[in-house]
């Protein structure tokens, strides 16, 4: 089963054999392909050649193809602000008080910068369709009357009711047009993202919003695709409003509980994905953060079908590769999930003087020490220590071979001590040789000799 | 007398403007003092704002309701001036240099106002030198920031640190969705809100410490 297959049965909720991983790419591209924020969102080459980095370094079982929720306002007669790491930012609203929505400019995908992101689409669907679910993205119904009448819009809905209703039916409207386009081009998932979700409260939500949601989603189920609702900050009060709309699936960040909305979204039979917390741990921290908060949402997300991992909105321009690719090894390998489990807690100034390592210098035969989730249980920590005893019996000479697994303190402050960077590893002397990758029996057999002959 | 108070009250607190144009007129016409008014004013803002924070209300509803009170005061201000009252203190706000993100500042702004400071925006994409300049010139008693994105979080800290290159009678307090209480600490601010409400007790126990 393809990576788009495992994705595309999460997000019907079906049961898959692993948890699919979605990293949401939008100006991250740039920055893996060098360009910057402008130069990245107003070329299709660019894009693509983004996208094809992310997708060799992150391994997705789905990405965005573009995430500008500024491409129908901008049609439409808002003026953008671009800066160098960001989408661009909406700074004027056309629509006035008397919401003339007829005098705004005709919306067509064959304006703005709507066909350069469709052929994106096509470019990357030739390219990386079979593997990767390509997601198209749209700027939901309040969101895109925010970008035309400006936070008024709210006001409005309070004693301008009719003018309010007019403007998000057009805005629905737009939305179902690129909905058609991206369809045609290619685009697996319609992701409706409507951030502004977060800051209105159930019974506007439910009155106001979501019928106008519900045309659309409606809309992509009857082209036979699936659909996303993608909610930035902290929407917790909306959940169940939310799956009460006709959409496939509920996309949340890191304000939202995630185990919050596994419980809602499972009980209304819809699929769900987040939020792995974007600036604390994949802009500004380490892999093994990443690690922690990988297997924290998968904790949240708990037993059951339909959850999908991704990061909780647009990845920031200059997210950590290595902290993306991380997630993306884990996503795809339960036996580093468990070693992830056991990583010890991120303000842990444990320095494990309780435990001490031999003098590796002084001792009379050589010391293998492989650090190991535990044999017992884990197929390569199997391999990887059989490889060492294996080795050690072809060696001849006298050498000892100890396993510390870290499910137990020993192991753990063996890992520390001895900088393991992963899980299984083989030391010799106290110098990691093998991380991950089982070696040679051959090349193994070396470096005990070289270990010997240093001594 | 106590009921177009009361009226004026829950006129704001229900974000009703023509109630609220209705009651304090009426305040003003029974001869009611014009600093009991904008008390009155002032507790249905508060009310506003703790039911903001409870996640009782949302967004939409503090703004009706800053619109009611906005309402309110282009009635009551010049009787207030007048009178000779004018707000304590006084708050410059402005989101960073590159940020061109607005409503958690209005918001900010909106409540601020509510809670009877003057409030001196300088809107969006704000420059440090201008804040700092603008700061100087309104002798502000606090100087709010505002960041929506990760990216613009290194612009707060440059704004914060030339604020801070000399000693200034003024106190920084930060806020917008990527700050935390860990980031104000570690580029120097006076303090950190997490929503419009929190500012306002926020800013009034800033003021009353200083």
């Amino acid at each position: 089963m393809t990576g788009k297959e495992i994705l595309l049965k999460a997000l019907r909720n079906e049961p898959t054999p692993r948890v699919p991983w979605v990293p949401f790419v939008g100006v991250h591209g740039g920055s893996l392909a060098g360009f910057d924020a402008k130069d990245y969102l107003e070329s299709a080459e660019r894009i693509v050649a983004g996208l094809k980095i992310a997708a060799e370094r992150y391994k997705p079982d789905g990405f965005p193809v573009v995430f500008d929720l500024q491409l129908e306002a901008e049609i439409l007669g808002c003026q953008l602000t671009w800066a160098k790491e960001t989408p661009p930012a909406v700074t004027s609203h056309p629509l006035g008080p008397d919401y003339a929505i007829e005098a705004l400019p005709e919306f067509s995908v064959d304006k703005g910068r709507m066909p350069l992101a469709l052929e994106a689409v096509r470019q990357i669907k030739r390219d990386l369709g079979e593997e990767v679910a390509l997601y198209g993205l749209l700027t939901g119904p309040l969101t895109l009357a925010l970008h035309l009448r400006g936070d008024d819009v709210l006001l409005d809905m309070f004693d301008e009711e009719d003018g309010v209703e007019k403007l998000f039916d057009y805005c629905a409207g737009i939305a179902n047009q690129m909905v058609d386009a991206y369809l045609e081009a290619g685009i697996d998932v319609i992701a409706v993202v409507d951030p502004m979700i977060s800051q209105i409260g159930p019974d506007h939500f439910t009155d106001s919003v979501a019928p106008h949601l519900n045309d659309i989603f409606a809309h992509i189920r009857d082209k036979g695709a699936l659909s996303s609702l993608f909610v930035c900050g902290n929407a917790t009060r909306n959940l169940e409003a939310m799956c009460s709309t006709v959409c496939d699936n509920i996309s949340v960040d890191e304000n939202v509980d995630l185990a919050a909305l596994a419980k809602v979204a499972r009980a209304s039979g819809k699929s769900f994905g987040g939020n792995l917390q974007l600036t604390k741990v994949l802009l500004l921290g380490d892999t093994n953060d990443t690690k922690r908060e990988v297997v924290r949402c998968l904790d949240q997300a708990g037993e059951g079908t339909g959850f999908v991992l991704a990061p909780g909105c647009d990845l920031p321009y200059a997210v950590k590769p290595e902290n993306l690719e991380a997630v993306a090894e884990l996503a795809r390998d339960p036996y580093q999930i468990e070693v992830a489990r056991k990583l010890p807690p991120k303000d842990s100034n444990d320095a494990f003087d309780d435990f001490s390592i031999p003098t590796y210098s002084a001792e009379p035969a050589v010391i293998v020490d492989v650090v190991t989730l535990d044999s017992a249980g884990c197929a390569p920590c199997a391999y990887m220590l059989a490889a060492a005893k294996k080795a050690a019996s072809e060696y001849g000479l006298p050498i000892d071979v100890r396993e510390h697994k870290i499910t137990c303190r020993d192991g753990l402050a063996y890992m520390a001590k001895l900088g393991v960077t992963a899980i299984p590893s083989i030391c010799v002397d106290g110098q990691e040789q093998f991380a991950s990758i089982i070696p040679d029996r051959k090349e193994l057999v070396a470096r005990y000799a070289n270990a010997a002959a240093a001594k | 007398m106590e009921n177009s108070l009361q009226k004026l009250t829950e006129a704001i607190k229900t974000g009703k403007r023509n109630e609220a144009r209705v009651a304090t007129q009426a305040a003003l016409d029974a001869g009611i003092v014009p600093e009991s008014i904008l008390s009155a004013l002032s507790e249905g803002m508060d009310d506003v704002g703790c039911r903001f924070k409870a996640n009782n209300i949302f967004v939409p509803e503090v703004l009706v309701a800053a619109r009611a009170m906005k309402t309110s005061m282009e009635i009551l201000g010049p009787e207030l001036v007048k009178s000779g009252i004018e707000p304590e203190h006084t708050l410059v706000i402005g989101t960073v240099q590159g940020d061109m993100h607005d409503i958690g500042k209005n918001l900010v702004a909106m409540m601020m106002k509510g809670a009877n400071f003057k409030v001196i925006d300088l809107g969006t994409n704000v420059p440090a030198q201008t804040i700092l300049d603008a700061a100087l010139e309104h002798k502000a008693d606090l100087v709010g920031l505002s960041a929506l994105l990760t990216t613009t979080m290194p612009a707060m800290r440059e704004t914060v640190t030339l604020l801070r290159t000399e000693r200034h009678p003024f106190k920084v307090i930060i806020g917008g969705a990527p700050i935390s209480q860990e980031f104000a600490d570690e580029i120097g601010a006076d303090g950190f809100a997490t929503d419009a409400a929190s500012t306002v007790e926020l800013a009034r126990s800033l003021v009353s410490s200083s």
